[in-house]
């Protein structure tokens, strides 16, 4: 009851002197508007990567040479990374490695392999001559990938054993190249070699680690021919479901190490790595983004709450001679300690409530302007009432035990 | 002492009993007494007026009566209790519940209704809410036109009318008004001391603090003060 009556007190001064109350939680609306603005541009941009990563399937495993140091999405199949450099070369995953692997189809986790060929061509576009990405790969690949095929066909089993010179083009490269006319049958060279084109792509979604609707494909046999490799730049391997997972993850990494004689992991000339890690990577590295642009807007609560301390503390002094009026009609120290504190929190709270819906607005304002999607997280503002709420205490706590150590007669005399 | 629910003593009608109280204030390294043995006792429904110049000490006796300051030595019993020895936070409860101040410089809220000024001292007692005793007092003290206006927007009798009815909202054993009219000119002053014999009239034990000796004749009995010591009694009781 006198708990009430005392915030009362606290409202009333709160809410009586009203621009000045606002002036003094401008800060906190900024600090709070920014943090949630930016935590939302964050998880956005963390669900937008994560989401184009998850359209390659959370259930392939990716095998690529070379020991396990970390290359980061470049060391995906045919990643970004080797778009443009060439065909990779000293490989060490062979043959034999994919046809070990591929007897393990249907008899365990392992659902489908594919063995890709990484490489480049120059095609004639209508824009002139450019440089695009052919992957050589199995017949598989369309599966694995979920490829769909909008004309023509994929390669066949048949076609990939006799390095038959077939080619497959995404949707984007075949609009490129040929315009209005029909690719299906037309001849194009790869790298000098000729070859017949089979089949164009569905427009696919774009994965965040390679672009299918600008590339081409062509049998692994073909490719080791035409970019004058033996081995494979990457095996994909389908997993049944993502349960399966970590289970494939060390068949696989069993089976490779007893073709190339290697005793354990630490001596494998290969890594194996699944979608999820790299979700797991990718998800990191956002998260530590969003905590980082967070904590550069929590400098600036930092400075919000300075400005209510010096507000308080300019107030205290103003109204020295009501808080001698108080205790002299009866209040003790520790009510006066809680109408400042009341009145600090509330201005606070009020700060923080402003401060979530003003991020909200920014993150949905440059979330258009950028493109991006933006997450206001249950998390967040809840992160942002706590923050709001450590605030007021430690900034109110000096001004309010300034006002409620004063001495009542001296504070009646204060002109 | 047994005290009854009212926190009045039985027995003796003495409100304020006062012996012997000395006060030393340390100043600048050197103390100043500015209370040398006052002896004083304040019986129920009295008005005293306190007189004396400025540097008298009525205004260091003032908040000891009020138990805004506590005496170097000496003794002081309100309503028959010892009140020497409280704490604080004790003697913020009592100033609550028995004493009401009334001063020069009104000391009303601003920005709030005369209602709310008048409620103040219900907010750190433990009774109800006191708004029906509120405005019975807004009432009896002519300001019922007047009780949702806020502070800032009264004259000045008004707003010490406001001052005597939140110092009479918890009814306490005494009312300390130190310069009422002070500020105010004659004619509002002469209005305002009607309304303290009035509630005087009505019960209320007053203690008035004054330097002017117009004023003092409102009052019953008047007590001189003299560097620190009482020089003399007139009126009642004397």
């Amino acid at each position: 009851m006198k708990a009430l009556k005392i915030a009362r007190q606290s409202l009333h001064a709160v809410f009586s002197s009203k621009a000045r109350s606002f002036l003094t939680i401008l800060g906190i609306v900024i600090g709070i508007g920014a943090v949630i603005a930016l935590m939302a541009l964050g998880n956005g941009a963390k669900k937008d990567l994560t989401g184009k990563i998850s359209i390659l399937g959370t259930s392939n495993i990716t095998v690529v040479p070379g020991a396990d140091v970390k290359e980061g999405p470049g060391a995906m199949h045919a990643g970004p990374g080797q778009r443009l450099a060439g065909n990779r070369g000293a490989s060490t995953l062979t043959q034999s490695d994919l046809e070990s692997l591929m007897e393990k189809v249907g008899s365990s986790q392992i659902k489908g392999v594919s063995g890709n060929i990484a490489g480049t061509s120059i095609f004639t576009t209508t824009d002139g001559e450019q440089r695009f990405q052919v992957t050589g790969t199995s017949d598989d690949y369309s599966e694995i990938m979920n490829l769909g095929v909008a004309e023509g066909g994929w390669y066949t089993q048949q076609e990939v054993s006799n390095g038959a010179k077939v080619l497959v083009l995404g949707h984007d490269l075949a609009q490129d190249i040929f315009g209005e006319a029909n690719p299906i049958g037309q001849k194009l060279a790869v790298e000098g070699a000729d070859y017949s084109v089979i089949g164009v792509l569905d427009t696919m979604d774009e994965n965040g680690v390679t672009n299918p609707n600008t590339g081409g494909f062509i049998p692994y046999t073909a490719a080791r021919e035409t970019f004058q490799t033996d081995n494979f730049t990457s095996i994909v391997v389908q997993v049944q479901d993502d349960a399966g997972v970590e289970g494939a993850k060390e068949e696989v990494t069993a089976v490779l190490l007893a073709n190339h004689g290697a005793q354990n992991v630490d001596l494998a000339d290969f890594t194996v790595r699944s979608s999820q890690d790299l979700l797991a990577t990718i998800s990191s590295i956002t998260d530590i983004m969003t905590a980082f642009l967070a904590g550069i807007a929590a400098i600036s609560l930092l400075v919000g709450g300075i400005g209510i301390m010096n507000i308080m503390l300019v107030s205290v002094t103003e109204r020295t001679r009501e808080i001698g009026l108080r205790k002299a009609v009866g209040a003790k120290t520790s009510d006066v300690l809680a109408q400042f504190l009341i009145e600090a929190l509330l201005l606070t709270f009020t700060g923080a409530i402003i401060g979530i819906l003003f991020g909200r607005l920014l993150s949905l304002g440059a979330g258009h302007m950028l493109g991006f999607s933006t997450i206001v997280t249950g998390g967040s503002i809840l992160l942002a009432v706590c923050v709001a709420a450590f605030i007021g205490i430690v900034f109110g706590i000096y001004p309010a035990a300034k006002a409620a150590r004063l001495d009542p007669i001296e504070a009646l005399r204060y002109e | 002492m047994k005290i009854n629910s009212k926190g009045v003593a039985p027995g003796n009608g003495n409100v304020i009993e006062l012996k012997d109280i000395h006060k030393i204030y340390k100043m600048g390294g050197e103390d100043v007494h500015a209370l040398r043995g006052v002896s004083l006792e304040i019986k129920r429904g009295e008005f005293v007026a306190i007189m004396g110049p400025s540097g008298s000490g009525k205004t260091t006796l003032m908040n000891i009566i009020g138990l805004l300051d506590k005496p170097s030595s000496g003794d002081y019993r309100l309503d028959g209790e010892n009140v020497n020895r409280i704490g604080k936070s004790g003697q913020a409860q009592i100033r609550n519940r028995r004493i009401g101040f009334v001063f020069q410089a009104f000391n009303l809220l601003p920005r709030t209704t005369v209602l709310d000024n008048v409620l103040l001292p219900t907010i750190y007692g433990e009774s109800g809410d006191g708004r029906g005793r509120a405005q019975g007092l807004i009432e009896k003290l002519g300001l019922g036109d007047v009780a949702h206006h806020r502070s800032n927007q009264l004259s000045g009798g008004q707003v010490q009318r406001v001052a005597i009815a939140r110092a009479l909202i918890m009814e306490p054993s005494i009312i300390i008004a130190d310069e009422p009219t002070g500020n105010l000119d004659s004619v509002t002053a002469a209005e305002i001391m009607g309304v303290f014999r009035k509630i005087n009239t009505d019960g209320a034990t007053l203690v008035l603090i004054t330097h002017e000796q117009e004023l003092a004749a409102w009052a019953g009995r008047t007590v001189r003060l003299l560097d620190g010591r009482i020089i003399g009694t007139e009126g009642a009781g004397s």
